[in-house]
């Protein structure tokens, strides 16, 4: 069956990557097992209920590591010959977009994850269900600017034969910023800032994650060339 | 000739910054107005006053001490003080001779001398202890104002003092980096789109491999600025965390270039990184610190050295200094770019 359009394309990518993720259950079940253990990890780092300082900055580096864990794994375009075939049924940048949209359905499903086993874990006295749903608006945003980020570069480092150690090293600096925001909007929740007046956070971000996207968006299809 | 003319005027330049930067010296200015906990008959009238010093920074009060004049101002409110001594060029003593109700508790501290001009402590004095009436008034005293009789000198700014000096490094040293980072980005987006001329990826590497280093010496004059003026070698702010990042964005670029082996791929893939770490480097450094709260001046409501510290000294020297390290740096990129390319010849070779 060929498919004329690039949504149609986009749409059967997209499809397809979730149905792959489905057959090889480990994967996944390994990535949520990953973000589980770092929560009891921290739960017995900070020791117990933790002060809500603690509860945000914790929160945002187990998204963080998570995030970096989640794109670790080998694609099977990664290959040179799978490329090569790819490329004369399909546009790379319907590829990547593809790609974007999984990592970023995926990130978000962990960051739900994430926050639940936090507030079970770590406690919830100090979050009104407002601010909750608050931080879980950011930490959500914050997933999707993560999966954009991540998805072009582990792309650039599994083109380059190194693996998931560069992706870390190339990922860690360009990460800092999309942090250094969601960490400020997350403050401004935990001191009790309604989310509308501190949402020119997430604007930001939105902003931040539409220019990655885009950037990746339009450089993937040199990273295919040979 | 006309290649070695800009470098020769950049070094010049250069030579002609540090000469200035270290032997321009400082102007005078007012550190401190302090009560000592003392009264004194006041020489006029004979009633208890307070006695407070004045200190003074590079002033030269020792000359023609008699025509000192100390004045406090508050609310368009001038009011003159009683020297009762002159200790040194720095140390003066002079008598609160003030009525208890005053229009305002803080008050700004004024000096005329015929050598220094007029020196201003903003909000020098602070009266807890007075009543306050806004309708207390009383005719402005009669003084002559002396223009200032010094030489070229670097303008005195509470709390940065002699580090003004910095200003010829750290600020032309980011400039710089901007403009090698600017080259490597331009010379990128043309490696991807004619990815078969290697030339292209030459530059970007050799424009990176420089700024990096400018980047890095800008970090460390401006740690240096920090711990003299925030009183720490590092703070925690969006200027001084977008400059590190940044720093660190570019090393991650070089650390890509030598994971890859094939010359092809990696002018592609490095490439394509820069662009990101350019957008990055942007962000960081002119967009995100604009919006938030920032210490660093020009950023997060700050003022610039430009509307603070516009002084015809400081331009004198700042302006050459820019221009100098910016040559410095074409210098620099020029040099790498051709060792780059002559190795590359070099493997050539039968």
């Amino acid at each position: 069956m060929t498919r004329q359009s690039t949504w149609s394309r986009y749409r059967y990518l997209t499809a397809h990557a979730f149905r792959m993720e489905w057959r090889e259950k480990h994967g996944l079940a390994g990535l949520f097992l990953f973000a589980l253990a770092s929560v009891y990890a921290c739960y017995q780092v900070a020791g117990g209920r933790a002060s809500s300082e603690t509860w945000n900055a914790l929160a945002w580096v187990v998204l963080m590591f998570s995030a970096f864990n989640a794109v670790a794994k080998p694609w099977p375009e990664d290959s040179s010959a799978m490329r090569h075939y790819l490329k004369t049924a399909l546009r790379p940048s319907e590829w990547i977009l593809a790609r974007m949209t999984f990592y970023s359905a995926i990130l978000c499903v962990l960051a739900l994850l994430i926050f639940l086993s936090f507030t079970i874990f770590l406690g919830s006295e100090h979050l009104s269900l407002t601010q909750g749903l608050s931080f879980l608006l950011g930490l959500e945003c914050t997933a999707i600017a993560f999966a954009s980020l991540l998805s072009v570069l582990s792309s650039i480092a599994s083109r380059a034969g190194a693996g998931f150690g560069l992706t870390a090293v190339l990922g860690l600096p360009l990460i800092i910023p999309i942090i250094l925001i969601s960490t400020r909007y997350g403050t401004d929740i935990l001191k009790g800032i309604l989310w509308i007046d501190t949402a020119h956070h997430l604007l930001f971000l939105a902003a931040l994650t539409g220019g990655i996207g885009t950037l990746g968006f339009i450089l993937f299809p040199y990273l295919w060339r040979d | 000739m006309k290649n070695t003319l800009w470098k020769v005027l950049g070094i010049l330049t250069l030579v002609y910054v540090f000469t200035l930067t270290m032997l321009v010296p400082l102007g005078p200015g007012l550190l401190e107005f302090q009560d000592v906990n003392r009264v004194t008959p006041s020489p006029l009238d004979g009633k208890s006053i307070p006695e407070y010093t004045i200190i003074g920074f590079g002033t030269h009060w020792n000359q023609q001490p008699e025509s000192l004049q100390v004045f406090v101002q508050a609310k368009g409110q001038l009011a003159a003080l009683e020297v009762l001594s002159v200790q040194d060029a720095t140390h003066a003593t002079v008598g609160l001779n003030l009525p208890y109700s005053l229009p305002a508790k803080s008050w700004n501290v004024l000096i005329n001398h015929p050598v220094d001009g007029t020196l201003l402590l903003e909000n020098g004095l602070f009266l807890s202890d007075r009543f306050i009436d806004a309708k207390a008034t009383w005719p402005a005293p009669s003084f002559t104002e002396h223009p200032s009789q010094l030489g070229f000198h670097f303008p005195y700014q509470p709390r940065i003092v002699e580090t003004i000096r910095n200003l010829m490094l750290h600020v032309p040293l980011w400039f710089t980096m901007f403009l090698l980072m600017g080259i490597g980005f331009v010379a990128s987006i043309k490696q991807l789109s004619n990815p078969r001329n290697q030339l292209n990826d030459d530059r970007a590497v050799s424009s990176v491999q420089v700024g990096i280093w400018f980047g890095v010496l800008g970090l460390l004059t401006g740690s240096l600025w920090a711990r003299f003026t925030w009183g720490a070698w590092w703070v925690d702010d969006p200027q001084l965390n977008g400059a590190l990042v940044s720093v660190l964005v570019y090393a991650g670029y070089l650390v890509l270039r030598q994971a890859v082996d094939d010359e092809g791929l990696r002018a592609r893939l490095s490439a394509a990184y820069n662009l990101f770490a350019f957008v990055i480097l942007v962000i960081l450094l002119m967009v995100l610190p604009r919006f938030s709260e920032s210490l660093h001046p020009g950023k997060g409501g700050n003022p610039g050295f430009n509307s603070y510290d516009l002084d015809s000294a400081l331009r004198a020297v700042f302006y050459p200094a820019v221009i100098g390290w910016i040559l410095l740096g074409i210098w620099m990129y020029f040099v790498t770019l051709r060792m780059k390319r002559v190795k590359r010849q070099i493997e050539l070779l039968p």
